[in-house]
């Protein structure tokens, strides 16, 4: 059993919750993730850690309640337990120097983007980064992403907006700016919609666009083949290969997103479940 | 023992010998596929204590013992059959329990009908003693009747042992080690024991619980089961060996799934066999919403593929509410890898085989959803490699399917993650583990077995290979 050591709101349905796991803790690296189980009746779930601490053995990640699962974490207390906590999972993120690294992040990736940036701002380089929000109110992780950059700036789109359009208008402006400050490397956590349309983005242009994959899973050790997704030509598992892989050389968006929502339908209807084309926003 | 002739039973009539050979043998009962197809219980019921006596009191006590040489891991049959005959079920037990820790297992998923069963001499009368119903009756009646007794352990040798993988080879080194008075900690990379005992063979094959009670039997003889702990990454084989570890044995199985590298592979409601199962049994999709993990199935499946595997996928599709389920096969029945009895469950409940086909690409309903595949025919040409007449397509004789679940059954490999963080692994081309006949791999103190070795085999082999190398296991920690 795993303890919840600490569980609060960051917003309406988003939540931080942190667990200790000591053996998780102790191999934590920017951009894996973990898989929990409620209970014995519980899904495995797929989390990104967004922090960790391997002297106190906990882990952190920030999760936003969308469906079965999430919405019983999202009742359950500091001192309450989960009955399974398997990590850290997935590669760990590239972290280099590069130059000038522009980042783009929204929904849990705010928050799961975190410890990449810091390995990023180790390596001395310099950070842009995006905050996409649909709205003020769901705007958080605002300060923890102001210490890890050098310059932050916010996309806010209210309610029933294309929501992709709020993130990529910044995008767009660094983008036209490159003569004067060159963008080597952008790296994206957010929905599937929006790190698929700022890939396209900077196709033309050739920067390395990293983006963090979220398909659905079931064991989250290359077992079951549930996260498979075909990149250049040929298949990987985003549990083992990625999550982060190259957005131009993802090939199968399309199927990916499909195969995403494969759930959804149950779940569409629910109330604060934002599809496009997938639930994260 | 009384010899006990059903009205039934057929005399030997070749040779003008006079024999009084029982030819009869006891079918066990079943549920009706009408109704089995709605539920995941054990199809199989089991025999009733009359039965087993019937059913043994056919074995003639051959000086031959054939059987035991066709078993893998030599079990006594002929005796533990006697006792049965005698009345003593308790007595067969003990004989059981010398040689596998698992009846309750082996008795229902080996393939008795290619070991024990061949080489019993009343198949050549084609009806040879069902050595496997009476496993299984024994270790139902122990369940049942008997309390498990649990052998003496020896004193602490103070050596401690990893086992790593829970499915019947590891349960099996666990078990040996831990008699022999050896400190056994197991590492399981999912959050329940019992490998694909658990994640692959259906409950109505093998019901969950009785693979748990060999687990916590395993428990029972102080042995340390940590789940949710994943080897190559929360440690490393090096870091076991560098820590309290005297020796590791390797048992993580063959879990990764194979793709058929056509278009269109990846579109939606297209499972492999594992993610399939794996939803089905292990995460108990079948009891959705109770348990949390949903599946999705359309109304026309097809299952590629002709194994043990393609069965039980067929058959849970059948269960979790499928109209029409194929099982698409490139070769012909006769080549099938899968148990003829599977093979004949599987169409009592009316899945439907298409041999001599394989897909070449799968069609997209326009939302990436499977909506259809097109197949070729094949046609056998000269034997392979495995002796088995390949399948060669008939140019031009491509033709669609509509479908709208797909369950990929082709087979596993080794999951690469011990061996590509083990650079002095020895591992072959196919990612198997490289080990001598004790078990014994390329690196030092560390044995493997099972599935990783083998590449896909049987629960008997691993855990033989298993019973194998424990012993070499102990005798390099008694130096
Ligand atoms: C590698 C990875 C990292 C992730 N990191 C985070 C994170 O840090 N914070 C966070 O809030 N979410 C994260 N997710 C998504 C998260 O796993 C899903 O939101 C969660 O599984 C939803 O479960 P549910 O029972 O609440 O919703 P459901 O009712 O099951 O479904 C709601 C929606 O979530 C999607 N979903 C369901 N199960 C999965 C699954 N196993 N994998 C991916 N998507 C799924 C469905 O497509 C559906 O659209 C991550 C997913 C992956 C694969
Ligand atoms: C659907 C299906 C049906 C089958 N039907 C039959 C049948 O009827 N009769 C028969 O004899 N055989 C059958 N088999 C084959 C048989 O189940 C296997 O040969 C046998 O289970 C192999 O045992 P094993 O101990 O080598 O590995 P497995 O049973 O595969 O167990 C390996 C365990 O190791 C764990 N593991 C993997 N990697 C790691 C890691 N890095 N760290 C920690 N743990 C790890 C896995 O999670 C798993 O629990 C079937 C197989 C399948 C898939
Ligand atoms: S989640 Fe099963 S292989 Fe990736």
């Amino acid at each position: 059993m795993f303890p919840i050591v600490a569980h609060n709101e960051l917003a309406p349905k988003v939540h931080r919750m942190s667990v200790k796991a000591p053996l998780v803790a102790q191999k934590c690296k920017p951009g894996q993730f973990v898989i929990l189980i409620i209970d014995e009746e519980g899904e495995r779930v797929p989390f990104t850690v967004s922090g960790w601490d391997a002297e106190t053995g906990t882990v952190d990640f920030v999760y936003i309640e969308v469906g079965k699962t999430t919405n019983q974490l999202g009742t359950l207390k500091a001192g309450d337990h989960l009955a399974h906590f398997v990590g850290p999972l997935g590669k760990p993120s590239e972290v280099d120097h590069y130059g000038h690294v522009a980042a783009v992040a929204s929904g849990y990736g705010v928050a799961a983007i975190v410890p990449i940036l810091k390995g990023l701002k180790e390596k001395e380089n310099r950070i842009t980064t995006v905050l996409q929000a649909p709205d003020r109110e769901r705007c958080f992780g605002q300060s923890e992403l102001e210490r890890v950059s050098d310059r932050l700036i916010l996309a806010i789109g209210a309610i029933g907006e294309n929501m992709s359009t709020s993130a990529t208008q910044p995008v767009r402006k660094l983008l036209a700016n490159l003569a004067q400050s060159p963008v080597d490397r952008v790296i994206l956590m957010g929905s599937l919609c929006l790190m698929r349309v700022i890939s396209e983005m900077t196709r033309p242009y050739d920067i390395k666009t990293m983006v963090h994959l979220t398909p659905l899973m079931v064991d989250g050790t290359g077992m079951c083949g549930a996260c498979r997704l075909s990149v250049k030509g040929t298949n990987k598992f985003a549990c083992v290969h990625g999550p982060e892989f190259d957005g131009h050389e993802v090939d199968g968006w399309e199927v990916l997103m499909a195969r995403r929502c494969s759930y959804a339908d149950e779940s569409i209807f629910q109330q604060g479940f934002q599809c496009r084309g997938c639930s994260q926003w | 023992m009384s010899e006990e002739k059903g009205p039934t039973s057929a005399h030997g009539t070749a040779g003008g010998k006079k024999s009084k050979l029982n030819l009869n043998r006891l079918e066990m009962p079943k549920q009706t596929p009408e109704e089995r197809k709605r539920n995941f219980e054990e199809v199989a019921t089991g025999y009733t204590f009359e039965m087993a006596i019937e059913e043994a009191g056919r074995c003639i006590q051959c000086k031959k013992r054939n059987c035991r040489q066709g078993c893998p891991v030599n079990i006594d049959i002929p005796d533990f059959i006697k006792h049965l005959q005698g009345g003593d079920v308790e007595g067969a037990s003990r004989v059981l329990k010398r040689k596998t820790s698992l009846p309750g297992i082996c008795g229902r998923v080996c393939p008795q009908e290619m070991q024990c069963e061949k080489t019993c001499i009343l198949n050549k009368k084609g009806a040879p003693i069902a050595i496997g119903r009476l496993e299984r009756y024994i270790a139902d009646w122990e369940r049942q009747e008997g309390a498990t007794t649990i052998p003496e352990i020896a004193p602490s040798t103070g050596k401690h042992v990893a086992v790593v993988g829970t499915g019947p080879s590891g349960l099996t080194v666990a078990a040996d080690l831990a008699l022999l008075g050896h400190q056994v900690t197991m590492f399981e990379a999912l959050h329940v024991a019992g490998g694909v005992l658990m994640y692959g063979i259906p409950e109505f094959r093998l019901p969950k619980e009785i693979v748990q009670r060999e687990v916590r039997y395993v428990k029972s003889l102080g042995v340390e089961i940590l789940l949710d702990t994943v080897i190559g990454i929360n440690y490393s084989l090096d870091e076991l060996l560098n820590t309290k570890y005297h020796a590791v044995y390797l048992a993580t199985g063959a879990g990764l799934p194979m793709f058929l590298r056509v278009p269109g592979e990846n579109l939606n409601m297209i499972y492999s066999a594992n993610e399939f199962l794996t939803r089905t049994n292990l995460m108990k999709a079948y009891l959705y919403p109770k348990y949390a993990t949903p599946i999705k199935m359309g109304k026309r499946v097809a299952v590629i593929g002709g194994g043990n595997v393609a069965m039980d996928s067929a058959r849970c599709a059948i269960r979790l509410g499928a109209q029409e389920v194929y099982v698409i096969y490139r070769r012909t029945r006769s080549e099938m890898p899968a148990r003829l009895e599977e093979v004949e469950n599987a169409e009592e409940e009316g899945i439907r085989f298409h041999f001599l086909c394989n897909p070449t690409s799968f069609i997209s309903d326009g939302r990436s959803n499977v909506a259809a595949m097109e197949l070729i025919r094949m046609e056998l040409g000269e034997p392979d490699a495995s002796g088995r007449r390949r399948p060669v397509s008939i140019t031009g004789s491509e033709y669609i399917m509509e479908v709208d679940t797909v369950v990929v059954s082709l087979g596993t490999s080794p999951n690469p993650l011990i061996a590509s963080t083990t650079p002095d692994l020895k591992t072959s081309k196919w990612g198997t583990v490289i080990v001598n006949e004790q078990g014994k791999t390329s690196k030092a103190r560390v044995w493997a077995g099972g599935d990783i070795v083998s590449g896909g085999a049987t629960v008997i082999s691993a855990m033989g290979e298993g019973r194998i190398a424990a012993m070499a296991m102990h005798q390099h920690l008694a130096e």
